[in-house]
């Protein structure tokens, strides 16, 4: 029966250690921010605990100035806080004809970011000490056009700030080199194979080479190949092979009238109308006639105007041109 | 942290005078002399006065020890801003006994760099949201800090948004005619800064990336300019005449 009691005695000892084990326990989670002044598992429906939650005391908003430093109350990114915030802002839908929300407690606020810790005066501050790092840009260079005499290559990279399952974009190795043919030596014929070397990455209009590199892991090695392609392709250019002697006609870039069957046409037709014209002249040296016929300002117009028809194509100017030249080469 | 301890800052002005050594054979030549001279003295003067400010920078960074003690302080709570520091110039010396040596060691340096510094033409930023307004504000912040940076933004833009949409079925099984609509929308923002040297465009972008809201991305297309290598100047083939003729 002692023995009993004494049972008894111990388990109500234990019951109250581990009432007292709880009560203990509490403060160590007091720091979490799911945690109660009681604990669920140790109370069920039992009175209160002795010690009793600490009351919350006016919101912080109430100390605050006007003229108070905002930069020290949100000195970083932070959620919103409604006590620090001296703001009456109201956000959300307002439910059953009434009002949005007030802002404690209240969730759209906390989850929107929000832009506190940027105020223009925190913004001055940064850059008043970011200006340090920062250098002037040369104050020679301020128009493109200047640049572009200096520094004619251009080189476009991009970078990536995203966040996902990986923070890296394939994307970012990817460099265009950019230049101006004319910008780089070359003589004529260097020119005319260089583009022909390119093909689709010349663009005719704005006489620029657009050089892509992306076949290295690296933005870096990207550069140097692009760097590499470019001396490649200026010394290849300037090259002259065997088999180029073999240019034909259809290989030409642009219509010359030298050599032509507009030229041989037009000189076949002028001699016979002379030969017509002068009966009986037939010590004629051919070649001399030819060259004077060539020399004669109305051909070289004529011959001006075939090689604009032939080179920037039909317009209305170019065919008057055209008629006009024909007109005088005929003496009609 | 970005503030104090940024270093390798690499300064134009020191390319600028290299080249300057090599002003009978280099690319100045072309130059106008009016606009070379005038153009070495402005950049001679911004190096004096920058050799001169960094010198007083030094000079106030390593007298005032507790301003560098201050900024360990407020490490914790991750202060970026340098003058939050000089706000509470007091410190017990308890502190200061602990943080004596620690910060000659991490006093602040801004080391000026011989190589060139990068020069970009144009650096285009486009930031892509779900929120407009968050946009917004990000856009009057990016606004501000280039404005007082000095850095010149030449447009501020605002792209069509895109909205993806997606169809998919209301219930687990059968019913086709009941469907549900989700749509997701990408708001946009381009800014383009014109004429950046490498340093600040390096702190400005690390400054936007750091403040960059939560669910906003962001892509940085940069234009860098450089000059015409060396090796491409003349064809390597004028200088080996028997090679060009064996080669023809």
């Amino acid at each position: 029966m002692a023995a009993a009691a004494m049972c008894s005695v111990v388990m109500s000892l234990s019951r109250i250690n581990q009432r007292l084990g709880v009560l203990t326990l509490n403060p160590v989670h007091k720091g979490a921010a799911y945690s109660k002044g009681v604990s669920v598992r140790g109370r069920r429906g039992g009175p209160p605990s002795s010690r009793p939650r600490r009351e919350a005391g006016p919101p912080r908003w109430e100390k605050m100035t006007p003229d108070q430093d905002w930069t020290a109350v949100y000195p970083t990114a932070a959620a919103f806080k409604p006590s620090a915030v001296p703001l009456p802002i109201r956000m959300g839908y307002p439910v059953e004809r009434g009002v949005p929300p007030a802002k404690e407690g209240n969730l759209e606020l906390i989850k929107i970011p929000n832009f506190l810790h940027l105020t223009p005066a925190a913004i001055k501050k940064h850059c008043e000490a970011l200006r340090l790092f920062c250098t002037e840009w040369p104050s020679a260079l301020d128009s493109d056009a200047h640049c572009e005499e200096h520094f004619p290559i251009q080189l476009e990279s991009r970078d990536y700030v995203f966040a996902g399952p990986s923070l890296r974009n394939p994307q970012a190795r990817v460099v265009t080199l950019r230049v101006k043919l004319s910008s780089l030596n070359l003589d004529d014929h260097a020119r005319k194979k260089m583009i022909k070397l390119v093909g689709e990455r010349y663009c005719k209009k704005s006489d620029t080479l657009t050089l892509t590199a992306d076949r290295c892991p690296l933005r870096k090695q990207n550069k140097d190949y692009a760097f590499y392609l470019l001396t490649v392709l200026y010394h290849e250019s300037w090259k002259t092979e065997a088999w180029e002697q073999e240019k034909t006609v259809e290989d030409m870039e642009e219509y010359s009238w030298e050599d032509s069957p507009s030229q041989r046409n037009v000189l076949d037709t002028l001699l016979r109308m002379r030969t017509l014209g002068d009966s009986a002249d037939a010590a004629v040296d051919t070649d001399s006639v030819r060259k004077e016929l060539l020399a004669s300002s109305e051909v070289q117009e004529y011959a001006a105007s075939v090689s604009r028809l032939k080179n920037e194509g039909e317009s209305e100017s170019s065919v008057l041109q055209y008629r006009e030249a024909v007109k005088k080469v005929l003496r009609l | 942290m970005l503030c104090i301890l940024y270093c390798g800052k690499a300064k134009a002005v020191r390319g600028f005078e290299r080249g300057r050594a090599s002003v009978n054979t280099g690319w100045l030549q072309a130059v106008n002399k009016k606009e070379h001279t005038s153009y070495f003295r402005s950049t001679m003067a911004a190096a004096g006065c920058v050799v001169r400010s960094l010198r007083l920078f030094c000079r106030r960074l390593q007298f005032p020890q507790h301003e560098t003690r201050h900024l360990r302080n407020y490490w914790k709570c991750g202060t970026f801003a340098l003058s939050n520091s000089l706000r509470q110039p007091s410190l017990t010396s308890a502190a200061c006994l602990h943080t004596g040596k620690v910060y000659c060691a991490l006093s602040p340096t801004i080391t000026v760099t011989d190589e060139p510094d990068v020069l970009y033409q144009k650096v285009e930023v486009l930031v892509k949201g779900h929120d407009r307004a968050v946009l917004d504000s990000y856009e009057f912040f990016t606004t501000m800090a280039a404005k007082e940076l000095g850095i010149n933004i030449s447009k501020v833009e605002e792209p069509k948004k895109k909205i993806e949409r997606l169809t998919l079925l209301k219930s687990v099984h059968i019913h086709k005619k009941h469907r549900v609509q989700y749509e997701m929308r990408t708001h946009y923002r381009n800014f383009e800064f014109l004429r950046l040297t490498g340093s600040t465009a390096r702190v400005f972008l690390e400054y936007l990336q750091r403040n960059l809201p939560e669910g906003v991305a962001m892509e940085v297309t940069k234009t860098e300019i450089e000059k015409v290598p060396e090796h491409i100047l003349e064809p390597l083939w004028n200088s080996i005449p028997e090679k060009e003729q064996s080669s023809q």
